[in-house]
């Protein structure tokens, strides 16, 4: 039995793994440090017992048989590739370790070595790197954005929950694919890529922000708001790309339904004859009139009863009260459309004005098989007016005149005409004629008052809140009879001072 | 035989008059059940349930006119009225043409509106009682063998049992006998009571 030399001492002390020596029966004849370490037994006691007494239970009897088979002539010349297998502290505990055996050459009879390597550390290690991965996973899953990394080229190496879901797509279908021509919509591709570009060749730590598409699996299209940042190495190499993305597809959506119900409104108002938004007022004066004289009606016949239901009665009665008031803010309201106080007044081309209306009181002749004609004198001084209301005055008299239209006329076109003129003082006259029957006398005195209407289905307000918003512009909405026959509206609003040299 | 209560279903968009509605009628001893929108009812209206529809012209979304449509689409006789605003007078003579009860221009006094529902309520019980008449003349026609039916057929075409005899190529006793089963099955104490039964069940011109 030959004692190892110093320089093999050296060396095995040098190593953190375990270094067992043993012959060809198994027996210890170098034990190092670190296996004293690792199995608890101190070098001394270790040598000249058998190997056997560091494996674990179930490897006793196998280990015999892996040695025998080292042996020469055994089944297995050369281990030299190790295996995982279960070792016994000198305290009695199990542990894993990869173990690879080889025999030294040269040595008759034969002996051999034994590497320890501790793998419950490795273990350790790699279930602490594993969990700490899993918790980043979390951090990335958990957060609100879409969050997706690529390479230089733009090839995915990371993707989160988010992503996958906006996306529709597998982890394994995003990462590995290249971003910008699997993921991004196709339209939007090159703004992507001069993105992707610019995060690479940027300077700048700083985040930059850009929007685009991303196409889903089935094919919808998402449009999201990105951040982005050049990942580096060490040398301050852009290495790839780290994106953090908000789907905002549906908040871009409800955005613009609420412009354009927005859009829709402001036409509405601005376009709705003064017969429709009349029509709309009585309507809305109706609904809380209609209430309360059915709540005071059903008081009254609760109290004519012998035990009158007071409960019932008081709910009524603040209904009614509410009522009331919901009238009241009703009316308010329309005082408030009608005043001047809350209208815009600015310098304008009154001709302007009717141009801007023509096509819409042009389609209400379509409807109405007449023809709307204009006749503008230009130029005209400016007038300080609110533009939409002055408009919607003219829709309003236009709108009139083809009601006014006899039923049965004679196949000739009816024609209502548009007529802007200077007048002697030196105003701007806007009329609306028509070739209509005109006016009864009677009728004539009565036309601007509220509620008065000659339409079936009028509601006596049109020309009444028309000629109050006249007058609000100091002017006066005016009635004289067509020539050669019908009716003509009109009003002459003060020309501006300053235009007007 | 009575069965459900009869219930007026008022249809109106707006809070208050809608709760005004039911109020007012229930001051009458009226049962009613609000609905504030006609998808509403429609999707809980079961056709089961006697009563009458009082009905908003004016709605948004499906508005009582077309609400008026799918009712008689969907065969649904109970009667409508209508309430309409100023300036609906138009709307409202379109709803009587396609088979509304009647139309009350709001607002309105309590009697006229409780006089026309009491009036549709009416009507709404009629028209049921009638259906249930015709049904069970329909079931008892259901029973009579084919050659039952046709020597029924023939009788109240006016021919007598001679006739029919030789129309079927039986005799004239078989006829008889055929004639005491259709009487005693269609519960009929008379020929001119089995001849009115034919008539309630036939097709309407």
């Amino acid at each position: 039995m030959t004692a190892p030399t110093p320089e093999v001492l050296a060396l095995l002390e040098a190593t953190l793994d375990a270094v067992v020596i043993m012959d060809d029966r198994g027996r210890i004849e170098a034990f190092n440090s670190s296996a004293e370490v690792m199995f608890g037994y101190r070098a001394t006691d270790a040598i000249g017992r058998n190997v056997n007494m560091l494996m674990g239970v179930v490897e006793r009897g196998e280990h015999d048989d892996h040695l025998r088979r080292c042996l020469p002539g055994g089944e297995a010349p050369m281990p030299g590739r190790g295996r995982d297998v279960r070792v016994q502290h000198r305290d009695g505990s199990e542990f894993s370790v990869f173990l690879s055996v080889g025999r030294i050459p040269g040595t008759t009879p034969a002996k051999f070595v034994g590497y320890f390597h501790d793998t419950s550390l490795r273990q350790k290690a790699l279930a602490t790197l594993e969990k700490e991965r899993q918790v980043n996973r979390l951090y990335l899953d958990l957060a609100q954005v879409m969050l997706v990394a690529t390479d230089r080229h733009g090839v995915v190496q990371l993707a989160n929950q988010r992503a996958i879901r906006v996306l529709k797509r597998e982890h394994a279908a995003i990462v590995d694919s290249h971003w910008l021509d699997s993921c991004v919509a196709p339209e939007d591709r090159p703004v992507a890529r001069v993105a992707f570009r610019n995060l690479l060749v940027s300077d700048s730590d700083e985040p930059q922000q850009f929007e685009y598409h991303v196409r889903s699996s089935d094919g919808e299209d998402r449009f999201v708001t990105w951040r982005g940042v050049a990942l580096r190495d060490a040398n301050n190499v852009a290495t790839g790309v780290m994106l953090s993305g908000e789907d905002i597809t549906d908040q871009r959506r409800a955005e613009s339904e609420a412009h354009r119900a927005l859009e829709r409104m402001n036409s509405v108002a601005r376009l709705a004859t003064m017969g429709e938004m009349a029509a709309g007022i009585s309507h809305e004066l109706n609904q809380p009139l209609a209430a309360i004289a059915n709540y005071a009606q059903a008081c009254v016949r609760f109290l004519r009863m012998p035990a009158p239901d007071l409960p019932e009665i008081s709910g009524a009665m603040e209904q009614i009260a509410s009522q009331a008031l919901r009238a009241g803010e009703i009316i308010r309201r329309i005082r408030s459309l009608v005043r001047n106080e809350d209208v815009r007044r600015e310098s304008q081309d009154i001709n302007e004005l009717i141009r801007e209306v023509h096509g819409l009181l042009a389609s209400d002749a379509r409807v109405h098989d007449g023809k709307l004609a204009l006749d503008l004198t230009s130029p005209l001084p400016s007038v300080t007016v609110d533009g939409v209301q002055i408009q919607q005055v003219l829709m309003n008299l236009v709108h009139n005149a083809f009601e006014a239209q006899p039923p049965e006329h004679d196949g000739a076109t009816f024609e209502v005409r548009i007529a802007t003129r200077v007048t002697d003082s030196g105003d701007v006259e806007v009329s609306v004629s028509d070739l209509g029957p005109g006016l009864a006398t009677e009728t004539e005195q009565r036309i601007f008052e509220p509620f008065f209407t000659t339409k079936a289905s009028g509601t006596g307000l049109g020309l009444a809140i028309s000629r109050s918003i006249i007058k609000a512009h100091d002017a006066r909405l005016g009635y004289r009879a067509n020539q050669p026959r019908g009716a003509c509206f009109y009003f002459v609003l003060p020309a501006h001072q300053e235009a007007s040299p | 035989m009575k069965d459900l209560p009869q219930t007026v279903f008022v249809v109106d968009d707006d809070d208050a008059v809608r709760d005004s509605l039911r109020m007012l009628l229930k001051s009458a001893g009226v049962h009613a059940e609000t609905c504030a929108s006609a998808q509403e009812f429609l999707s809980s209206y079961d056709a089961s349930q006697p009563g009458c529809l009082v009905l908003d012209v004016r709605m948004p979304g499906m508005s009582g006119l077309e609400m008026q449509h799918e009712l008689n689409l969907r065969g649904v006789t109970m009667p409508v009225i209508f309430i309409t605003g100023h300036g609906d007078i138009p709307m409202a003579v379109e709803a009587m043409q396609h088979g509304a009860f009647d139309f009350l221009q709001k607002p309105f006094r309590d009697q006229e509106l409780l006089d026309r529902v009491q009036r549709a309520l009416v009507r709404d019980a009629e028209n049921r009682a009638r259906l249930r008449h015709t049904d069970r003349i329909r079931e008892r026609l259901a029973s009579l063998s084919p050659r039952e039916r046709e020597v029924l057929d023939l009788v109240t075409q006016g021919k007598a049992n001679k006739m029919v005899a030789g129309d079927l190529g039986v005799s004239q006793r078989t006829v008889e006998i055929h004639r005491a089963h259709v009487m005693q099955k269609m519960e009929a104490g008379s020929l001119a009571e089995l001849v009115r039964m034919m008539m309630a069940v036939a097709p309407s011109p």
